[in-house]
């Protein structure tokens, strides 16, 4: 049977959807709708790995969209996709959420991106402050210490009406080679300190 | 090595001729005996087949212990709305899996059991993985996915009893110019309605490529479970595009007549199809190549971009006598 219809190709095209759903090319289409609300600076992108997996923490903010723009502006210094944890699983939003790189919130989603060599940005738990680090999960540290792969805190500082914002990545946090029960607590507290001490660091956006 | 006695249930269906005829060729391989309900799709040269219900126990197992297999490739799987119905796919799987596995636990020189399974064994439920490996929960979620579960289990159960190795290769939905397969039906009609909301991602595997991963997995006597998925990944809409065909974008109630339609017009689209349309079909494929050594080669946009460069029918001239 031949082609039923001819649509213009440019506009939407037909490869852009990786193994784990991200479209790239939506992204690039909506990166210039993002600018409009935020011009995000990057720092310490150099500490992330060139090639295999690596969990990033961010604070979050409630309503600030840390983990995507981070996500975003890190894909775009790194040339690696960087994935965002925390998507809904139910449509419309889940899907979109899907394109635009996220994927489910589940220690065993982030776990399997994070065996599959992919860089996987996950919020800590949301505080009312914008500058303030919450919780780290430390089920989220398992799946990394689990998966073998580098932990690295990621302070992104935003503010609510101005465009400015700032994503600050830091060294690689040091795990012991033997592990111990409690570990992935003890880390996820660690990072924790970490992350607040990149956004004290920051200064002001 | 050389002359293992190879026995293909589910050699009848198209996958099953792809591998007796790829076994074929292979030097490790001495005789090959078939079972199914179909005769081979293609011509075999060497391999013995046996046309058996598989309802009829007594002639499998007779069948079965004469020929007294090294190696069981457990192919007989019916996906719904393929070769046959889903109540009577649901009824022949199940009843040529107790019976061809049974039949071969009694098989004195049995040392490998490679059995079909897919993807959708998984589920796709909330909160289900984006894109499991082989170690995810297995939570099936259609009714396709439950019948590759007692496929499983019973190969598994089989396997122990038998003390041998049983290696599990689990599909992505399979594609192939002359392979019934309900996805491709739906993807291959003028107009394709597909989930405006959701417009998830799948993988699929062409025939080839699973076939081959079969053989190379029997040569080895794989164990455990393996995912055999295409490199890459595409959305409905994305295939719907790259065949050219009209998208029809569909919410929620109207999938009801859309079903009905579609089924009028030949291409029924039973659960598990609905399931990868609305929440797509992702999984990791990685440690196949770790494991065999083997990896599909045909991307999953170019299984699709096959798809709709396969001839609907293919007409053969009349043969001349000589």
């Amino acid at each position: 049977m031949g082609a039923v219809i001819r649509l213009p190709s440019s506009w939407y095209p037909t490869d852009s959807v990786d193994e784990w759903g991200r479209d790239a090319h939506l992204i690039e289409r909506l990166t210039p709708f993002a600018a409009m609300r935020w011009s995000v600076d990057v720092g310490g992108a150099h500490h992330l790995p060139k090639r295999s997996g690596a969990l990033l923490v961010t604070n979050s903010w409630r309503f600030a969209l840390n983990t995507i723009y981070s996500a975003w502006a890190l894909s775009d210094a790194t040339g690696r996709p960087v994935r965002f944890g925390g998507r809904s699983d139910i449509a419309p939003f889940g899907p979109v959420m899907q394109r635009i790189g996220g994927l489910l919130g589940s220690p065993a989603e982030i776990g399997g991106a994070l065996r599959a060599g992919q860089l996987v940005i996950v919020s800590a738990a949301s505080s009312a402050h914008p500058r303030r680090a919450g919780a780290v999960d430390p089920a989220l540290i398992a799946a990394s210490l689990a998966a073998g792969t580098a932990i690295h805190p990621v302070a992104s500082v935003s503010t609510p009406f101005g465009r400015a914002a700032r994503v600050e990545v830091g060294q690689q946090v040091r795990v012991r080679v033997r592990q111990r029960p409690l570990d992935d607590v003890e880390l996820a507290g660690l990072v924790r300190r970490q992350i607040q001490q990149l956004i004290d660091g920051a200064g002001e956006s | 090595m050389h002359g293992r006695r190879v026995l293909v249930s589910g050699m009848g269906g198209e996958l099953g001729s792809l591998v007796a005829s790829l076994l074929e060729g292979e030097p490790w391989v001495g005789a090959i005996l078939g079972i199914d309900v179909d005769p081979p799709r293609r011509r075999l040269r060497r391999s013995e087949f046996h046309l058996i219900d598989p309802s009829d126990n007594a002639r499998i197992a007779d069948v079965v212990t004469r020929f007294d297999p090294h190696v069981l490739i457990h192919l007989a799987v019916w996906e719904p709305d393929a070769r046959a119905g889903t109540t009577a796919a649901k009824r022949l799987t199940s009843q040529a899996c107790h019976s061809i596995l049974a039949a071969a636990a009694e098989a004195p020189s049995l040392e490998s059991i490679i059995a079909r399974s897919g993807i959708e064994i998984y589920g796709r439920g909330r909160g289900a993985l984006t894109r499991p490996d082989e170690d995810a929960p297995i939570n099936p979620s259609s009714t396709y996915g439950r019948m590759l579960l007692e496929v499983e289990s019973v190969a598994r159960d089989v396997g122990e009893r038998a003390g041998v190795g049983v290696g599990i290769l689990r599909l992505a939905p399979v594609l192939g110019p002359h392979l019934p397969s309900p996805l491709g039906r739906v993807l291959r009609q003028p107009a394709v309605p597909f989930s405006l909301l959701a417009n998830s991602p799948f993988t699929v595997v062409i025939d080839s490529d699973a076939a081959r991963a079969f053989v190379v997995a029997a040569a080895q006597g794989a164990t455990g479970s393996l995912n055999v998925v295409a490199p890459g990944a595409i959305s409905t809409m994305q295939a719907i595009r790259r065949g050219r065909r009209l998208p029809i974008p569909l919410v929620g109630p109207e999938w009801l007549f859309a079903r009905q339609i579609s089924y009028l017009l030949g291409a029924p689209v039973p659960e598990h199809v609905m399931e990868l349309i609305h929440r797509g079909r992702l999984a990791d494929g990685s440690r196949l190549p770790t494991v065999l050594g083997f990896a599909p080669r045909v991307t999953a946009h170019e299984v699709i971009d096959r798809l709709y460069k396969w001839e609907a029918i293919v007409r053969i001239p009349t043969m001349q006598a000589a």
